[in-house]
């Protein structure tokens, strides 16, 4: 959390909760509790698959969008504690990208898998595209050019460091 | 195993291009996944990445399957019922029967 703070300080104005977070281990609201934002998915990324997957006639009442968000977080949360189960047993501290598709698997998710290595592996093509334009996360990339501070240069090295692979 | 054709229309949509590389946040991703568990705490790079597609997937089929549901009641609308149905009746999706339920008491607050 201190991490977050930092960023404020520097004058960072980045999108509250936005794509540009840095550490977040353990990231919790001093405040209370845990905050809305951190808990799920912004609605509107969520209302927006949605639609995609309704033809153009199809509504979509607000709470049915809600109770979404909420699953989808549900998911996130059991897919990750499967593939931490499996990654403790092996003695193993991170849990990668083949954890997540081996928890799927094994949570009856596996119509998934295929779709996903497909995405991986465009992925991981356009990551080695762009390599070397060193700009990390959407977010630290907007902020990184918001602010040409050396506090911004120890927060992108900061994430870069645990987000290697997550530039495009 | 299905194929991934039906799938390729996200595919396209989400990486090359129209909307983004991500339709997801990746660091929210990651800090929900960092709150499942006091045992998460390290994850690779890719694994919020995994998770952009995989919730997009996951959104679809819960959406398609309680569209049906709508249909069948002919309607419109697509509801917070017809999502609740829609976990009831799948059978990979009785980790959510709990949160479905829940809320469907808890509401209308």
């Amino acid at each position: 959390m201190a991490d977050g703070r930092a960023g404020g300080s520097l004058g960072v104005p980045g999108s509250p909760g936005g794509g540009g977070s840095h550490d977040s281990g353990g990231d919790q609201s001093p405040r209370s509790g845990v905050r809305e934002q951190d808990r799920f998915l912004p609605i509107a990324n969520i209302s927006r698959i949605m639609k995609k997957a309704l033809p153009a006639n199809g509504k979509i009442a607000k709470d049915a969008k809600e109770t979404v968000q909420e699953c989808v977080s549900e998911f996130i949360s059991f897919i990750t504690s499967e593939a931490s189960d499996k990654c403790q047993k092996e003695k193993r501290k991170t849990i990668n990208g083949d954890d997540l598709l081996w928890a799927m698997a094994t949570l009856g998710f596996e119509d998934y898998i295929d779709p996903l290595k497909v995405y991986l592996a465009r992925y991981r093509e356009l990551e080695g595209d762009t390599k070397g334009s060193g700009k990390g996360a959407d977010g630290s990339a907007r902020k990184d050019a918001l602010v040409p501070n050396p506090g911004s240069q120890v927060q992108l090295a900061h994430q870069v460091s645990f987000t290697q692979g997550m530039n495009y | 195993m299905k194929r991934p054709g039906t799938y390729s229309g996200i595919l396209s949509g989400g990486i090359s291009g129209r909307t983004g590389p991500h339709l997801l946040p990746l660091a929210r991703i990651k800090k929900i996944m960092k709150k499942s568990s006091d045992d998460v705490k390290m994850i690779t790079g890719e694994a919020p990445i995994v998770f952009s597609k995989a919730c997009e997937l996951f959104i679809e089929e819960i959406t398609k399957r309680a569209w049906n549901i709508t249909l069948q009641g002919k309607r419109r609308t697509l509801c917070k019922e017809d999502v609740a149905s829609a976990v009831i009746t799948t059978d990979i999706f009785d980790f959510l029967v709990n949160l479905v339920s829940d809320s469907a008491k808890s509401e209308e607050s």
